[in-house]
């Protein structure tokens, strides 16, 4: 529920429950000021008609028989209410009555009643009561399109922020830069968020500086590591106890891959960073063949054919290392999750570049493919950052890049769909350029 | 063959002293900028195992000096930066060579035969290693003077071996070294295996002897006993 509705809402009962309280002590206060004024009119009559007496005159002939009735005989005194009815509407019309005595000198007594009609009850209520509603009516509409013009005016600013934090996006290295509002609490809102933004941004520099500084430092130890595992497999004593080389050979493979794992890391925080902004012109087609070329043998070891269709493009301005990685990762992940005796399949036109491959059906959702450190088979050998540095290469060059499972012939397609060639050296993050600048 | 290992690390500097020397190279050492100018300037070498980042210099600038030398040393790179820049870098500056740290021994091995073997001969050299001779600018093999046809890959996987003759090479350098660096040595050990008896099978049909050895669970060796 939108908060202006809601408030609306409260208002509205609010100004229903005055209105009724308003309706009744309206009514009854009118009702009791007519009676007094009625009252009071019937006294300035009496008052007439007495001095009319006193001072000799008769009295008048009754001409409206119901608002002046003279009697002989004794009546009650004073004022009282009684209906009588009107004979042209033929309704029952409420009049208030005042009797009194009065001496006639030589004659005898009468007692004279004199009447006025008050306002039909009913008639009374249903103005009152119609008024009231016509005024709350107004108040509520008024209310609604003050609302409506608020929402629309002084809210303004507040939609302004909520556009601006949905489309805020971490990765581009910006804190939020959010307007100062006239209005106290929005500048407040603005302030906070800004604020929280900038420590966020702070947060994750931090962040991204020490994976890439712990990348880069581990690679000499593991330098030394790997450099001296490898010497002391070549000491002949080693040769000599069955058990002593596949454990110094198990060690060289685990530093080894944990090289390889810094250098993943170490390559998506340098994508992040921006770093790298040189492009040539590549030709994807020549490039392909040569990847496949290169895996050719680990292709061969699992009896799948590689299929390229490599249309004739224009050469693409990329970075040499980041084409390279690009393609590395496209085939080597169809490579790993292939079918025995599968295939891969690459399609290059001058659009997009498809890769397919036959595999089971993976659970879970396509879009966490993509995580790092997301794996397939949990006892892979493989860190699983292959499709994360795919995704990472794609957002920098601003490609599409989707995941496409078709259950007949359960075949898994990863698809980049490129998009305009842009002007060397002006990738879409210019995350180095915009923080020195910010 | 001499050789000018700059390099400041010096657990990493003894190790590859180490396994240098047992490849048969004369190893000289610089540990920071200032001693490898001195030594460049002074001494030729037949090439120059260049770290990149020296605490008192960048080694891109030693490899700019030796370039404008004209000098016929040959230089690899060797960096932990491994930004995929600093091997452009490199490489346009004339290195003939690049490897990032960490690195294989066997594969250190193999790119300085190829670059010294490049600029001692421009060329037309051979190698021998008992009963075969490679003549590598060809591609040919013969075994006892009969050509001998293999694959790509049964090929340079033999020439990886003569690189490193009685060395155990891993079964990771190995793969790397066959399908390039990024390749998961687990996902590839069984096409070693494949290649290696391939190549074993080849040699034995022409009469080699079986002098590539199995090391049980570490990877395989070219014997020279």
């Amino acid at each position: 529920m939108r908060l202006l509705p809601a408030t609306t809402r409260y208002y509205v009962l609010l100004s229903a429950g005055l209105f009724a309280v308003g309706s009744g002590v309206l009514y009854v206060g009118i009702n009791r000021a007519v009676r007094n004024e009625v009252g009071e009119q019937l006294q300035n009559h009496r008052q007439e008609l007495v001095a009319r007496v006193a001072a000799g005159q008769p009295l008048p002939e009754p001409v409206f028989r119901q608002q002046y009735v003279v009697s002989t005989r004794p009546r009650p005194l004073g004022y009282s209410d009684t209906v009588l009815l009107d004979p042209t509407e033929g309704e029952l019309v409420p009049h208030r009555q005042l009797t009194f005595r009065v001496a006639r000198a030589g004659q005898l007594p009468v007692w004279v009643t004199l009447r006025k009609s008050l306002v039909e009850t009913d008639e009374l209520l249903a103005a009152t009561v119609g008024s009231m509603l016509a005024v709350m009516a107004l108040l509520l509409l008024g209310i609604v399109l003050l609302h409506r013009y608020l929402s629309a005016r002084l809210w303004a600013p507040f939609r302004h922020t909520l556009a601006q934090l949905r489309a805020y996006d971490l990765q581009q290295h910006q804190p939020l830069s959010l307007p100062a509002s006239a209005i106290e609490e929005f500048a407040e809102l603005n302030q906070a968020l800004t604020h929280l933004s900038r420590r966020l941004v702070a947060d994750y520099e931090s962040l991204r500086e020490f994976t890439a500084n712990a990348a880069h430092e581990t690679q000499t130890p593991l330098a030394i590591m790997q450099a001296q595992l490898e010497q002391l497999l070549q000491v002949p004593a080693l040769a000599d106890d069955a058990a002593a080389a596949p454990l110094v050979a198990n060690l060289y493979g685990a530093t080894r891959r944990l090289s390889r794992l810094h250098q993943a890391l170490g390559l998506l925080s340098r994508i992040e960073n921006g770093q790298y902004t040189e492009a040539v012109p590549l030709d994807l087609a020549a490039l392909i063949e040569e990847k496949a070329e290169q895996l050719a043998p680990l292709l061969e070891a699992r009896g799948l054919a590689p299929h390229l269709q490599l249309a004739p493009a224009p050469p693409r301005w990329l970075h040499p290392g980041l084409a390279d990685s690009l393609l590395h990762n496209l085939l080597h992940n169809a490579i790993r999750h292939n079918l025995p005796g599968g295939d891969v399949t690459v399609r290059l036109s001058a659009t997009a570049l498809e890769v397919s491959n036959p595999g089971p059906a993976v659970s879970g959702d396509p879009a966490r493919f993509f995580e790092r450190f997301r794996k397939h088979n949990a006892a892979s050998e493989s860190p699983g950052l292959g499709l994360s540095i795919v995704q990472h290469i794609c957002t920098y060059y601003g490609f599409g890049l989707a995941y496409e499972f078709t259950p007949a012939g359960a075949r898994h397609t990863l698809r980049v769909t490129f998009g305009p060639d842009r002007e060397p050296g002006s990738p879409v993050l210019h995350a180095t350029a915009e923080l020195a600048g910010g | 063959m001499k050789i000018l290992l700059v390099e400041d690390e010096p657990a990493l500097r003894s190790t590859l002293i180490e396994a240098l020397r047992q490849g048969g190279y004369v190893v000289e050492v610089a540990a920071d900028f200032e001693q490898a100018y001195e030594k460049v300037k002074l001494y030729r070498y037949d090439c120059v195992l260049l770290d990149l980042t020296l605490p008192d210099g960048n080694g891109l600038d030693l490899l700019r000096a030796l370039k404008a030398e004209s000098s016929t040393t040959g230089v690899l790179v060797i960096s932990a930066r491994n930004g995929l820049d600093d091997r452009v870098a490199g490489l346009d500056l004339g290195a003939d060579d690049y490897l990032a740290k960490p690195f294989h021994l066997s594969e250190l091995n193999a790119r300085l035969r190829a670059i010294i073997r490049r600029r001692r001969f421009q060329g037309q050299n051979h190698l021998v290693f008992r009963d075969l001779v490679v003549w590598p600018e060809q591609a040919e093999v013969q075994v006892n003077g009969e050509a001998l046809t293999l694959t790509r890959k049964e090929y340079d996987l033999l020439l990886y071996l003569l690189a490193n003759p009685g060395r155990v090479l891993t079964k990771e350098a190995i793969a790397e070294h066959l399908c390039g660096d990024s390749v998961d040595a687990a996902d590839s050990f069984d096409f070693i295996y494949t290649h290696l008896k391939n190549l074993r099978k080849k040699l034995q049909e022409k009469g080699a002897e079986n002098y590539i050895r199995t090391m049980y669970g570490v990877g395989y060796k070219l014997s020279a006993e």
